[in-house]
């Protein structure tokens, strides 16, 4: 047990020392960790607990920038389908902004996920032993086929989009493609859209890593993110292209109210993990609190959210307002892509993590 | 088998593309089962387990997996340090110094049924001294090494086998847990699934996901897995999950009978992962001195929560998009 004193004694010399370059900023960070986890740090405790030295009692995940980037665009996709279609079948007239560039990002982001999916595999020439079984057990299976069919209606609404606003000339074809009934796909395609933005949270529920399992919310997040992103992204490129107040200002309520669940969900996630979730928040080595905090919680959910407030409810002057407006949307599409970063990083470092991946098992 | 030794023939001719279509159409053809037999598993019984790691070697050389790279680890004299995917049996050595053990007299001298009444008689007389502090059996010493050799639990509810999105790992006639290298693509879940820590992807080599196999390719032939065979102590049991878990029973009751309070099966009743484990173990001391966990949640069971709580949040999110957007 000696060399677990040492280690020990390491790893407190490095967040002293950690700690002296920003002491503000960490004190703070590890007082907001133990206020969401509710769980006090307590090293002398935890060198108590039984362990076989500290050699991970899991195995940790191999998933890596591939499938970040696929949560974060397999979100916006998903998003911005729902959106749009929920602007096609709801709004009014002069929504058809949203509409025409929802279902025009969502096939744009969607068109990188299956490739980075089949990269990520150990074998990528294998892809298609995914289509062998459904395993309802499995969310990864549920996933791809919910992936293939989202792609379907995904894919057809977004070319019959594109026909119908002539940009693939005037031929026959593209005249079948405008006649498609975009509304009576948006129903099935919404359906499938949420289930997209919502399974990988699921998927890294159904594990054995602590972090990713112990709270049942990981989906509500990642939803809510997907939707809190895409209306981001949307009422980005619309500042840039050009659509009117009141629809920019929808996007904005809607974008408003999705961070808002958002921050519930992960509060409420960081208090149900408990001791599991400091791997996520936590100051220390091998903890995410200092990413997760600034670029994630702070600067990519309280500060966007904050402003949108402000753009919203606040006596505004009409000039900052588009200049607001894009900070808002960039800082909230950053804001996304660090929630699945910290998310699968932490969740290596949980699977890392012995004294917590036993306590985890204690039910 | 048919479409992979045609292939055999002519892959070089054909190339590439060829080859990954008839590994894909291979992968899509479905075998008639083989006639069920009686599950099989282990009973590793920790109590006997002397840490030659004969297990680890006879595993490799049957299996044919790589040696790691040796590494001194300064811990102890495990330098495996945990299973892998080319490493299916793993012997811990877990030191305990200045246990707090408060044990009856009676019980540092054991009452062995050898010599009749000679050895009772030669101690009284001192022929034979008096056990000195320290040195008895290892149940009963402040200072004892517990050794172990772990596996693959073989999961009556396996959570690889349900993270499986290909249908690589299935369950064979011995209700072993097994997978199947040609199906497998290496996604990774079941390596993030398995609460052991057991399956791992060959990071080194091909990229799948390995672990024990039970020697499957060994008891088609009616014979015993190579670990089991090369165990000089028996530690490593083999045979039919239900008469090994009598005897495991047993055992564990004769070693509470001598004093051996902390004695306990893992796995060996249903209550982990709903079902208990068809590779269970006998363990001196509490789980987590072996890193196993005491009670781990079944990952699927996590399916029906994490989307009630997913469905709710969309359902929010649409009906607060329909009031935004119908609205001025």
């Amino acid at each position: 047990m000696k060399i677990d004193d040492k280690k020990f004694t390491i790893m407190r010399n490095m967040l002293v020392r950690a700690s002296s370059h920003a002491p503000a900023f960490d004190t703070v960070a590890e007082l907001l960790a133990t206020l969401t986890t509710g769980y006090t740090l307590s090293p002398e405790q935890e060198e108590r607990e039984s362990r076989y030295f500290e050699y991970p009692l899991l195995k940790a995940s191999l998933w890596r920038w591939e499938i970040v980037w696929y949560f974060f665009l397999g979100g916006l996709a998903a998003g911005c389908y729902v959106v749009a279609s929920i602007a096609s079948l709801f709004g009014s007239p002069e929504d058809t902004a949203v509409v025409r560039m929802g279902y025009y990002l969502s096939l744009l982001a969607l068109l990188p996920c299956p490739p980075l999916l089949i990269k990520d595999l150990g074998r990528p020439e294998r892809f298609l032993h995914m289509l062998r079984v459904f395993n309802r057990k499995s969310p990864m299976s549920q996933g791809v086929w919910g992936l293939l069919s989202f792609s379907l209606f995904c894919g057809l609404t977004g070319v019959s989009q594109a026909s119908h606003d002539g940009l693939f000339g005037r031929w026959w074809g593209a005249k079948v493609l405008a006649a498609l009934p975009r509304k009576a796909l948006a129903i099935p395609g919404t359906l499938f859209a949420l289930f997209l933005g919502g399974y990988t949270g699921i998927l890294l529920a159904a594990t054995s890593v602590p972090l990713w399992s112990r709270s049942k919310l990981m989906g509500a997040i990642f939803i809510s993110s997907a939707i809190s992103t895409s209306t981001a992204l949307l009422s980005l490129v619309l500042h840039v292209t050009g659509a009117s107040a009141s629809t920019l200002r929808k996007l904005g309520k809607l974008e408003w109210t999705a961070m808002l669940l958002e921050t519930a969900s992960i509060i409420a996630f960081l208090r149900g993990s408990g001791r599991a979730a400091r791997v996520l928040v936590g100051t220390a080595s091998d903890e995410h609190g200092r990413t997760f905090w600034s670029f994630m919680f702070g600067g990519g959910l309280m500060l966007p959210w904050l402003l949108q407030t402000f753009l919203l409810f606040g006596k505004r002057a009409e000039k900052r307002t588009s200049i607001i407006g894009v900070l808002v949307s960039v800082l909230t599409l950053l804001g996304g892509y660090f929630l699945r970063h910290t998310m699968v990083e932490a969740g290596r470092s949980s699977s890392r993590n012995t004294r917590t991946t036993l306590w985890n098992a204690r039910r | 088998m048919q479409v992979e030794s045609n292939h055999k023939k002519t892959g070089q001719l054909r190339g590439f593309p060829l080859h990954v279509l008839n590994t894909t159409l291979a992968a899509f053809q479905k075998e008639p089962s083989p006639a069920p037999q009686p599950a099989m598993g282990f009973f590793t019984d920790t109590s006997i387990c002397i840490g030659c790691k004969a297990c680890e070697v006879a595993c490799k050389q049957w299996n044919q997996l790589p040696a790691i790279d040796p590494k001194w680890t300064g811990t102890s004299y495990d330098n495996t340090q945990q299973l892998s995917a080319t490493t299916w049996r793993h012997v811990q050595f877990i030191e305990q110094v200045q246990r707090d053990v408060t044990l009856p007299p009676a019980l540092y001298s054991l009452d062995l049924p050898l010599f009749g009444d000679q050895i009772t008689e030669a101690k009284s007389n001192g022929v034979i001294p008096a056990t000195p502090t320290g040195t008895a059996l290892p149940f009963f010493t402040t200072d004892r090494w517990l050794m172990h050799s772990d596996v693959c639990k073989h999961c009556a509810n396996a959570p690889c086998q349900e993270a499986c999105p290909t249908g690589a790992i299935v369950r064979t006639e011995f209700d072993t847990v097994y997978v199947q290298q040609d199906i497998c693509n290496g996604c990774g879940y079941c390596v993030v699934a398995c609460p052991f820590g057991v399956v791992a992807r060959d990071e080194q080599g091909d990229h799948q996901a390995h672990k024990c196999t039970l020697c499957y390719d060994r008891l088609k032939d009616d014979m015993v897995p190579a670990c089991a065979k090369a165990c000089p102590t028996e530690s490593i049991q083999f045979g039919e999950v239900e008469s090994l878990k009598a005897r495991a029973r047993q055992r564990v009751g004769d070693l509470q009978k001598r004093g051996v309070n902390t004695a306990r099966l893992y796995g060996a009743d249903k209550s982990i992962l709903d079902g208990g484990l068809n590779s269970f173990f006998l363990l001196l001391d509490a789980p987590e001195v072996y890193n196993l966990p005491q009670n781990p949640l079944r990952p699927s069971t996590n399916v029906a929560p994490a989307s009630i709580w997913t469905a709710l949040a969309a359902m929010a999110l649409g009906i607060a998009g329909i009031f935004f957007f119908k609205g001025k």
